[in-house]
């Protein structure tokens, strides 16, 4: 029963708001960096179109070559 | 640790390992997507588009630069998860009272269950392979494994903690078997049941198979590293916090 008590002392010190901030953390990041295709940072493309061209659509290069070699699915 | 204290060492873990992950790749993964992106504009050349050198490199500069900010904010965010998932188990990790041992397990474990399997089933491909036109399912398929592979893990850690309690020997050595076994079955049905990636690939193989490889060998250095980082700035803040107390004491 022991093992028991210190399981649940441990599990209950972790901050519920320190995890609610990191689990905000994680869904954006992952999201920026995994899996956006123009819907949270479409504002980097111009409104003209042009953003269909290389070298337009700012947020693309950042995290383009990352998707790549973190194993993400991309283009 | 007070939560401020979490959330800092936890973000300083990931945003370090994601640093050094974007650094590294500039001369490990980077050649080989050089490569890829050279057959990708040789293609696009050919299919009659007209590309300007000027433009092309100022486009490849942001992109490898990128790479550095985008392996810290990958960083962040993976090592938030880290950081919780540590948090909540390391209580549950039998066999030693070592922090560091724990946090590289955790990252081993987390390794294991978010990346390896996902690559075995999708592997990471380089620029010039991937249809445009299939992204949305690609990524749809990806996310579905990965879900998978994330909510069994988290579900059978659950199973495995109520067993552990349960505290009768017998029953520790049967987790120990059991939980890995579900886990196994889970993803052998998953692995078979999921369509595979729709993608052919026209890429020279060698391209391909190095780029795999290489990436790999990376990604698995940055969850190294989030678990040595992570162990040490954990054990360096208990010992602060615990001084603290020691002389209000």
């Amino acid at each position: 029963m022991l093992v028991g008590n210190q399981i649940t002392k441990t599990s209950e010190g972790v901050p519920r708001i320190a995890v609610g901030i990191l689990l905000g953390v994680l869904a954006f990041g992952v999201f920026i960096v995994g899996f956006d295709q123009g819907e949270m940072l479409g504002f980097t493309v111009p409104a003209d179109g042009s953003g269909s061209e290389q070298g337009t659509n700012w947020a693309h290069e950042f995290y383009h070559d990352m998707r790549h070699a973190a194993g993400f699915p991309c283009h | 640790m007070k939560a401020i204290t979490f959330i800092a060492i936890t973000l300083l873990a990931g945003a370090i390992a994601g640093t050094i992950l974007g650094i590294i790749n500039q001369v490990a993964v980077e050649p080989y997507i050089e490569q890829a992106i050279e057959l990708e504009m040789h293609n696009t050349a050919q299919s009659g588009q007209v590309i300007n050198p000027a433009e092309f490199a100022a486009y490849r500069f942001w992109q490898k630069g990128g790479e550095i900010i985008a392996g810290t904010i990958l960083g962040l965010s993976i090592g938030s998860l880290y950081g919780i998932v540590f948090a909540y188990t390391r209580g549950s990790i039998s066999g030693t009272n070592n922090n560091k041992k724990k946090a590289l397990l955790v990252a081993g474990i987390m390794w294991f269950v978010l990346f390896l399997m996902p690559a075995l089933k999708y592997p990471p491909n380089p620029p010039a392979v991937g249809d445009p036109e299939t992204i949305y399912y690609r990524q749809s398929l990806y996310v579905a494994f990965l879900a998978i592979s994330g909510f069994s893990a988290l579900g059978l850690a659950f199973l495995y903690r109520k067993m552990v309690m349960a505290s009768s020997n017998n029953t520790k050595k049967k987790a120990i078997i059991i939980i890995p076994s579900a886990y196994a079955a889970i993803m052998a049905g998953a692995y078979l049941a999921m369509p595979a990636n729709p993608d052919a690939i026209n890429a020279p193989i060698d391209l391909v198979i190095g780029f795999r490889i290489t990436s790999a060998i990376t990604i698995s250095m940055f969850w190294a590293l989030l678990g040595v980082i992570f162990g040490a700035f954990w054990d360096k803040a208990n010992f602060i916090s615990n001084k603290i107390a020691a002389r209000h004491n």
